[in-house]
């Protein structure tokens, strides 16, 4: 198990959501690869090796895919490279397009690392009592992706074991997979359904009902939670100032480095890499007290 | 195997369509442009570009225009300057000819995505619509009236000056007097 996944569901949330906030707000590069690099260890640490090539497999057409796009639609910036039908292909538009994948890729990897990290039993831990219905549908949506996967590739093996998929022409599987895609649609949709009376059969939202998962905030989330509030505190001082301002068009300009602009970019990099921090001094230790048996 | 060979058809007419109607340039190569020579008889138009409002509504601006400093210090884009007038040509045509061959950066919305059925200019010397607060943009005067309809639309004649301005307030502060209800 995970250390970082050990904290109690408040310090959880609160971190993710000042990393999340950043890195969708942020335009500073620094800060941006900060966040794509911090996502990608933690979800490296969280995932087996072959699951983080293959989003990776994934996640790297997807950034090229984005990158390439902007310098198409937007022609702003001193720097031409060529002329694509008479529009300048800029490289300013370009280095911008590579900051919006980075930040979306960015994002995507600390999302994966939420849903993995802050399973629904925390999540109904938080909100279940004070907006119970908003929460369970909010928590019903963030599961509904990987849930859908899984069904997927369960409904593909069955669909497979009656011989359905076995065509070998690509355009009737393509149409074997669209079966398979509407039969898990609705499958899900029902589900949903299904889960919420009983939920609501089992007393859900009713006053005194307990929780399924009870935590208890020690001393350590206190600290964990103080740090990342303080180092969020400082990023977001140097966003307000405007110390990490950081401009693309017409021209890639920022404002001279400042005490305060560094010490910004360096809270937020030590405040994406807490989780990879964590995990090293956990380790650390286990492999200390190994040594003495 | 039939259907997989007429799918991969249609995918390679679909890319060789894409192929077909996109023209790469070098930068060099697109800026050799050859202007029609003006003599005695051929007919001419003044343009001009300004974005002195710009200058004047300094604390407006957008931050990132002010560090990049590419504005020219007087707010004069292009001074007046005389091209040649071929048959048809609209205000956007010699405002297209005139950016390419003086190397002004220019970004527009063809006639197709605009719901005026006209091009709409954008931004001219990376100076863009909305630069300067949420009243402005680029607006355009012939021989001193602002026509109020699409640039790519109004053609014109012999001996007319056309002005392209820059507005922070809607046309407002370039003079640009709105009749409500009815177009000028």
């Amino acid at each position: 198990m995970n250390a970082f996944a050990a904290y109690h569901p408040t310090v959880l949330l609160t971190y993710f959501l000042s990393v999340l906030v950043v890195s969708m707000f942020a335009l500073h590069p620094v800060l941006q690869a900060a966040a794509l690099l911090g996502g990608l260890v933690f979800c490296a640490l969280l995932q087996s090796r072959r699951r983080t090539a293959a989003d990776l497999a994934f996640y790297l057409p997807l950034f090229l895919l984005i990158a390439v796009t902007n310098p198409l639609f937007s022609h702003n910036g001193v720097t031409p490279l060529f002329f694509l039908n008479g529009n300048p292909v800029t490289l300013e538009a370009l280095l911008y397009g590579v900051q919006i994948a980075l930040m979306l890729v960015g994002v995507l990897f600390w999302c994966k690392c939420y849903s993995k990290v802050m399973t629904t039993d925390k999540f109904l831990y938080l909100f279940g009592r004070v907006i119970p219905k908003l929460a369970l549908v909010l928590s019903m949506a963030l599961r509904f992706l990987p849930l859908f996967l899984r069904r997927a590739r369960e409904v593909r093996r069955a669909q497979k074991t009656l011989g359905l998929l076995a065509a070998k022409s690509r355009v009737d599987r393509i149409r074997g997979e669209m079966r398979v895609f509407l039969a898990v649609i609705s499958w899900s949709l029902e589900h949903a359904m299904a889960l919420s009376s009983a939920m609501k059969a089992r007393g859900y939202g009713l006053k005194g009902r307990t929780q399924f998962s009870l935590f208890r905030f020690t001393p350590g989330d206190g600290v964990l939670l103080g740090v990342s509030l303080a180092l969020f505190g400082l990023t977001l001082a140097g966003m307000a100032t405007g110390a990490t301002r950081f401009a693309y068009y017409p021209r890639l300009t920022a404002p001279p480095a400042s005490p305060l602009g560094l010490l910004a970019l360096c809270a937020f990099a030590v405040l994406c890499a807490l989780p990879a921090i964590l995990e090293g001094k956990e380790w650390l230790t286990w492999s200390f007290c190994k040594s003495k048996i | 195997m039939k259907k997989d060979i007429l799918a991969l058809f249609a995918v390679f007419l679909l890319l060789a369509v894409l192929v077909n109607g996109t023209r790469i340039q070098s930068v060099e190569e697109y800026y050799l442009l050859h202007l029609d020579d003006i003599t005695p008889e051929s007919e001419t138009v003044t343009l001009s570009i300004r974005c002195d409002t710009a200058l004047a509504a300094r604390d407006d601006l957008d931050p990132a225009l002010r560090d990049a400093d590419v504005l020219p210090a007087d707010g004069v884009i292009l001074p007046p300057t005389q091209y040649v007038l071929r048959a048809g040509d609209s205000v956007f045509d010699i405002l297209r000819r005139a950016v390419r061959s003086r190397r002004i950066q220019m970004e527009y919305q063809g006639a197709d995505r605009s719901a005026f059925g006209s091009v709409y200019v954008q931004g001219i010397g990376y100076l863009y619509e909305f630069s300067c607060g949420p009243l402005s943009g680029w607006m355009y005067r012939v021989d001193g009236v602002f026509p109020q309809y699409g640039c790519s639309n109004y053609l014109l004649h012999d001996g007319q000056t056309v002005e392209w301005l820059y507005t922070c307030d809607l046309g407002r502060d370039v003079g640009c007097a709105w009749k409500v209800g009815k177009l000028n």
